[in-house]
């Protein structure tokens, strides 16, 4: 029996789904933690609404940063129960759709936690961009696509670690630094309306090809790292 | 440590060291707004040098390691990671205290700054997840994050020419710097390049010995780590002078020599301590020892 490799990505993807959608754990407990990010940072800060177009983006992507990280370290979690992810290793599936499995699913999932957030936000925060909206929807595709691509490599390192899902922050923040700065700047270009976030884009793309390529060629020599 | 080139390299380096140093204090001229605080440009650039040499040489060993697994490849990475942490540490210490003097405050966010301390952070994260992993998996884990932080190195070095920035630009080779002090900096540029491959060199003939737990390869490290606390020592007497003159800028300078120095002795004394450990370890293995000499870890 031969299965491509898109489909086995796909059969990955909706395992991972499947498996979400019935217990609903992961996307529970990072919806409850977004949620109190944004009622936790309103109450420090109380802003009037041109303030908090200045650092909303920053606020925004830092709840989901770490709601993220909360999502890939159960994501990989869930695999070492069973030996699960032993046998995948013995088997002769491809790592790599194994990882982009993961990916894919990771990504669907913070993208549906940032949909269901969003609207809070600007509720919140008493929002409204100046600049083209419609870029931030590329803004916030591509930054979750860095932060995830990176987030599920570095989450399949981290628990083979001794503390693993401490680990993972520890990875994965300082990577990530160029990829949240240029989100950010990007949102807050957006918002604000004052600068083009196009270069800042660019920038984005750029680090989501490099990364992407990056994961794709390592992938299989850290899950047989014995 | 085998080699009697090291000796010889240890010679040179240490005098090197003074040289540069003397330069750098008596010959090179003051700066004309800055004065002496601007003296601390002659080691903090040739720290950032060799800290991006010692990176590189990690990047290098890494992939080498993924390649053929060879744990010669995971030694020099580990050094070149750990000695580089280190001399980065330099670079970020040395810099807050020269923009303090030139720019007011220890600190800005620009593009210079910020990926510099980004890339000191992904070192370190290198160095916890070595000291974190399961035994037998750390290699190869590191050598991917390695690979991971070396594609980082280009953005550093990319923002310093894409983004404006209040750091200065390089200008070794431009009519902006006077050919005197460039002549002083390209002194210690060679000095602490050549102190931070000893230092190296040093630290990759540990990891080996850890590797081996190996009586004869950690007896002989021992003679050489006594011999480079001299260079650090030496510096000290340098400033003993110099604390004395209540000039601002001469305190400027003398404090970065002072932290850069402390930095350097400390990641010294913390090398010794872990020669130490070794040795209890090997002490305690004695009889094992004899065995895994023989095994097959080469």
């Amino acid at each position: 029996m031969s299965l491509s490799v898109t489909r086995l990505t796909w059969i990955n993807v909706a395992k991972d789904l499947r498996l979400e959608w019935r217990s609903r754990d992961v996307l529970n407990s990072m919806l409850f933690f977004s949620l109190l990010v944004v009622v936790i940072f309103s109450f420090s800060f109380s802003p009037t609404a041109e303030e908090s177009r200045r650092f909303v983006g920053g606020l925004v992507w830092t709840a989901f940063l770490f709601s993220t990280i909360m999502a890939l370290n159960q994501s990989w979690a869930r695999e070492l129960r069973n030996g699960v992810l032993d046998a995948y290793r013995v088997s002769p599936a491809p790592p790599e759709a194994l990882f982009f499995g993961k990916c894919i699913g990771n990504f669907l999932l913070v993208l549906l936690l940032e949909c269901l957030m969003s609207p809070l936000f600007v509720l919140f925060y008493n929002l409204r961009s100046i600049g083209p909206y419609w870029q931030l929807a590329v803004i916030f595709l591509l930054g979750t696509w860095a932060l995830v691509v990176n987030g599920t490599f570095f989450a399949a390192m981290s628990i083979r670690t001794r503390n693993r899902e401490l680990m993972l922050p520890l990875l994965l923040l300082p990577i990530s630094i160029p990829a949240v700065v240029a989100m950010v700047t990007a949102t807050t270009d957006v918002l604000t309306g004052e600068l083009s976030a196009v270069s800042q884009m660019k920038f984005l793309a750029g680090y989501c090809v490099i990364f992407t390529t990056a994961c794709f060629l390592l992938f299989e020599t850290v899950l047989n790292a014995e | 440590m085998k080699s009697p080139i090291f000796f010889v390299l240890l010679i040179i380096t240490l005098g090197l060291l003074a040289w540069g140093t003397y330069q750098a204090i008596m010959v090179a001229p003051a700066e004309a707004t800055m004065g002496d605080a601007q003296r601390i440009f002659y080691y903090h650039v040739p720290a950032a040098t060799a800290a991006s040499f010692l990176f590189w040489g990690n990047f290098l060993a890494s992939i080498w390691y993924l390649w053929k697994r060879s744990p010669v490849a995971d030694a020099l990475a580990v050094a070149g990671a750990e000695v580089g942490v280190v001399f980065f540490g330099v670079v970020l210490i040395s810099g807050p205290i020269w923009a303090r003097y030139a720019w007011g405050t220890f600190w800005v966010w620009d593009a210079r700054l910020t990926t510099s301390l980004v890339l000191w952070l992904l070192y370190v994260s290198y160095l916890v997840l070595r000291s974190s992993s399961e035994a037998g998996s750390t290699s190869v884990m590191a050598a991917a994050l390695a690979v991971f932080a070396a594609l980082d190195m280009p953005i550093v070095y990319m923002s310093n020419r894409w983004f404006r920035t209040s750091h200065p630009q390089p200008m070794i080779g431009t009519p902006n710097l006077n050919p005197e002090m460039q002549h002083v900096l390209l002194w210690n540029m060679l000095a602490f390049c050549m102190f931070a491959l000893l230092i190296a060199w040093f630290r990759f003939e540990l990891e080996r010995a850890s590797q081996k737990i190996n009586a004869l390869h950690i007896q002989k490290a021992t003679q050489s780590t006594m011999a480079m606390t001299i260079a650090p020592v030496m510096l000290f007497f340098v400033d003993e002078k110099l604390l004395h003159e209540q000039m601002v800028q001469h305190r400027f300078m003398v404090a970065g020599y002072i932290a850069v120095w402390t930095i350097y002795i400390g990641y010294l004394l913390f090398l010794m301590n872990k020669l130490a450990k070794l040795r209890k370890e090997e002490a305690a293995l004695n009889v094992e020892n004899h065995v895994a000499s023989r095994s097959s870890y080469v």
